[in-house]
């Protein structure tokens, strides 16, 4: 089984670069991705955000993460057709020859850009962050998070975030194995497969709320929240300055094609 | 070291309090075992020996708690009070917050304020004491629930306190892995440190522990060594029935050669086996050495790598689970990983709806685990003894000719472990098949007909009763 953003081992360019330049890496692409909505610069952040992850033998993690991307993608785009309107109609979702309710549901040319707008924002604000943690260790990840001088609470919660994910992925195959031997079977179509979700769903999330109790006394109790001293300095290396000066010289092309 | 007088607790929203009068003390390097049924106080009594029913909950409270003649409301809050006092829980996957065994180690060891080199050094002391020094790399997601609580143990130990409390923080240990966090917390206590251990199986931890408590109903109401107070507990078991039925009828499962893979690893690798109606087959072994992998076969959740595998005679290595589940029931360790409705009767039902059989048996099978007239109960307010027995109940309605365990008995106290062997000699007697995998070797002697040890994937002895 595949575990989603964890990381993996590595020799590639980002495996060799200090935490924080990845950190001010995965930062510059999320902004620009939130300040443009340029269809096509939106296209090129996310060509460079593969390109650098290919460039970092990561690609294939990337890769895999597309099937799930796509089908976000679609509803995003659904979502948007359906309760937005603007531009041209295109046709309507509902043909206009079927009496009273003829012509309802109309797909426009504003309403299908905005949500491919979305669609490509998130899928670079995803795959930025996943090359960030599938090439850093999430000690160190912290430890760079501490000496930023982010608060302690703030860095466990990320922590743990990051830690929980795998767990709840095995959790969850346990549940609906567990289900699976007392004769459960995943319903059919899509509203059956949703309401087919309930016996697996709802142990997985009463469990882990039991969790967060015995969570928070551990963390209290073994100091955590004290937070170690961080006296080491972030020394930086040629390759950080090639991977920051990228990013920010991205930012200079992105800024001047949006002012031309 | 650790002394309280006359502790009474009641947990806000409760009217009962859990703890009544309790007075005890604990010298200094001491090691006592607190023994007792399930929902008797013991956690609860840990908890306000490490601080957090004072410092955390908000229930009330009356009585003193002293740590080495200090008043444990003297401290500022749970953080000041961790310089003295650590505590290991039950649930080891929530203790464990880094995403390695050498991270969650080195952060206790930081936080004790170790210098880097000596952090380093201690750092392999520890987990060579633990047998994990191959897991220092290893993320908690990738370990055995045994693996998580040594890691759990070794990440308090680092701390180093005065006062160590570990409640129930072995119990998905094998013998030997137990026995052997038994003698490092021994010799802690020979250091001068302070062990309080909660324990089921006191018989095991007797030989290490210098006191017994014995707590029912919040009150503590039996204190001697630990051989002493484990003959009280004997005395009041009931007897132990002999079984009546027929053994070794029809032939249920049959595996020949049963090789299963993960990758390249060989979880099971060449295992034959056997089980007839009326035959009651425990499986031991250490953690990770194939046990669960094994019986996921005899009810689809698997398929053979290689090898074949015949219920009731025909071959069935290709068939599904919604196939091979109408004749083998699988109850796994932990009941919560099952229990979703919320009234037992629903909870119930939903296994007889997905075979598509009448539920009219609910209240007969609610009898026979011990929870008749509790069709309305929320299953998560019942104990976790009685969870164990409903999800028992969820999968014996379904009736099928064999029943598979694993770690029936995990978690639970003697009196309920024995609740639970009455069950399955009860249905062996009907003429089911029972598989029960084990930690507990005193169990697996005392009620099945035939004890297989297994190790590296493979049956490396046999032993009938």
């Amino acid at each position: 089984m595949q575990e989603i953003m964890q990381y993996i081992p590595g020799d590639g360019i980002f495996h060799r670069v200090h935490p924080f330049t990845k950190l001010l890496f995965t930062i510059i692409i999320v902004l620009l991705a939130v300040l443009t909505s340029d269809l096509i610069l939106l296209a090129v952040l996310l060509l460079v955000v593969f390109l650098a992850a290919w460039a970092a033998g990561l690609g294939r993690g990337l890769t895999e993460q597309i099937p799930l991307l796509l089908v976000l993608g679609l509803m995003l785009v659904l979502f948007t057709v359906l309760t937005m309107h603007g531009g041209e109609v295109i046709f309507t979702l509902i043909p206009s020859g079927i009496p009273f309710i003829g012509g309802a549901l109309p797909v426009t040319t504003g309403a299908l850009l905005f949500g491919t707008i979305l669609s490509l924002r998130f899928a670079v604000m995803l795959f930025a962050f996943q090359l960030l943690v599938v090439s850093t260790k999430p000690g160190e990840l912290v430890t760079t998070l501490r000496q930023l001088k982010m608060p302690i609470d703030y860095t466990l919660m990320f922590l743990i975030a990051l830690r929980f994910i795998p767990t709840l992925q095995r959790e969850g195959i346990r549940i609906s194995e567990a289900q699976l031997a007392r004769g459960y079977s995943p319903g059919d179509g899509m509203m059956g497969k949703i309401r087919g979700l309930r016996p697996v769903i709802l142990p997985l999330i009463l469990n882990s709320l039991g969790k967060a109790d015995t969570l928070g006394l551990t963390i209290d109790m073994r100091g955590y929240r004290r937070g170690r001293a961080q006296t080491e300095k972030i020394v930086f290396g040629s390759l950080d300055a090639i991977v920051i000066l990228s990013a920010v010289a991205l930012a200079a092309v992105i800024a001047g094609v949006q002012i031309l | 070291m650790i002394r309280i007088e006359d502790l009474t607790y009641t947990y806000r929203n409760r009217d009962i309090p859990v703890l009544k009068n309790i007075s005890l003390s604990l010298p200094k390097g001491s090691m006592t075992i607190l023994t007792g049924p399930s929902g008797s106080g013991k956690t609860t009594l840990c908890r306000a020996m490490a601080g957090i029913l004072s410092h955390v909950y908000t229930g009330k409270a009356t009585g003193t708690i002293t740590i080495a003649g200090r008043d444990i409301m003297a401290y500022k809050g749970i953080e000041e009070l961790s310089h003295d006092v650590s505590m290991v829980f039950d649930d080891a996957d929530a203790q464990l917050i880094f995403t390695t065994v050498g991270e969650e180690v080195m952060t206790s060891l930081e936080n004790r304020g170790l210098l880097r080199m000596d952090a380093e050094n201690e750092l392999t002391r520890l987990l060579d004491l633990l047998e994990i020094a191959t897991l220092k790399e290893r993320a908690p997601y990738t370990l055995s629930g045994g693996q998580k609580q040594k890691a759990a143990i070794a990440a308090t130990l680092a701390l180093d306190s005065a006062v160590l409390i570990l409640d129930e923080a072995t119990s998905e240990l094998d013998a030997e892995a137990r026995n052997v966090v038994f003698s490092i917390l021994r010799q802690l206590a020979d250091l001068g440190r302070t062990i309080v251990l909660v324990e089921h199986m006191i018989d095991e931890a007797a030989a290490f522990a210098d006191a017994c408590l014995l707590i029912e109903d919040g009150q503590i109401t039996a204190s001697g060594t630990p051989a002493e107070v484990s003959r009280r507990i004997q005395e009041k078991l009931p007897p132990i029935t002999k079984r009546s039925g027929a053994r070794g009828g029809e032939l249920f499962i049959e595996a020949q050669d049963l090789v299963h893979c993960y990758g390249d690893h060989r979880a099971v690798d060449g295992v034959n086996f056997t089980l007839r109606s009326g035959e009651i087959v425990a499986i031991v072994g250490e953690n990770g050495s194939g046990k669960t992998t094994l019986v996921k076969h005899f009810n689809g959740l698997l398929k053979p790598t290689e090898g074949t595998l015949r219920i009731k005679g025909s071959v069935c290595n290709g068939q599904s689970i919604s196939t091979l589940s109408r004749h083998t029931g699988l109850v796994f360790q932990n009941p919560d990983t099952m229990l979703f409705e919320d009234t037992v009767h629903k909870e119930i039902a939903f296994g007889l709806k997905n075979i598509g059989t009448d539920v009219h048996c609910i209240g007969s099978v609610l009898a026979e685990v011990g929870l008749a007239g509790r069709e309305d109960t929320n299953p998560r307010h019942l104990s976790r003894g009685e969870r164990q027995r409903l999800a028992l109940a969820c999968v014996i309605a379904m009736d099928q000719e064999v029943f598979v365990l694993d770690e029936p008995t995990t978690g639970l106290d003697l009196a309920e472990s024995l609740q639970i062997m009455e069950i399955l000699m009860r249905l062996a007697d009907e003429g089911h098949g029972i598989v029960m995998i084990t930690h507990n070797p005193g169990l697996a002697t005392a009620f099945a007909d035939r004890v297989m040890k297994m190790s590296n994937g493979r049956f490396i002895s046999s032993q009938e009763v």
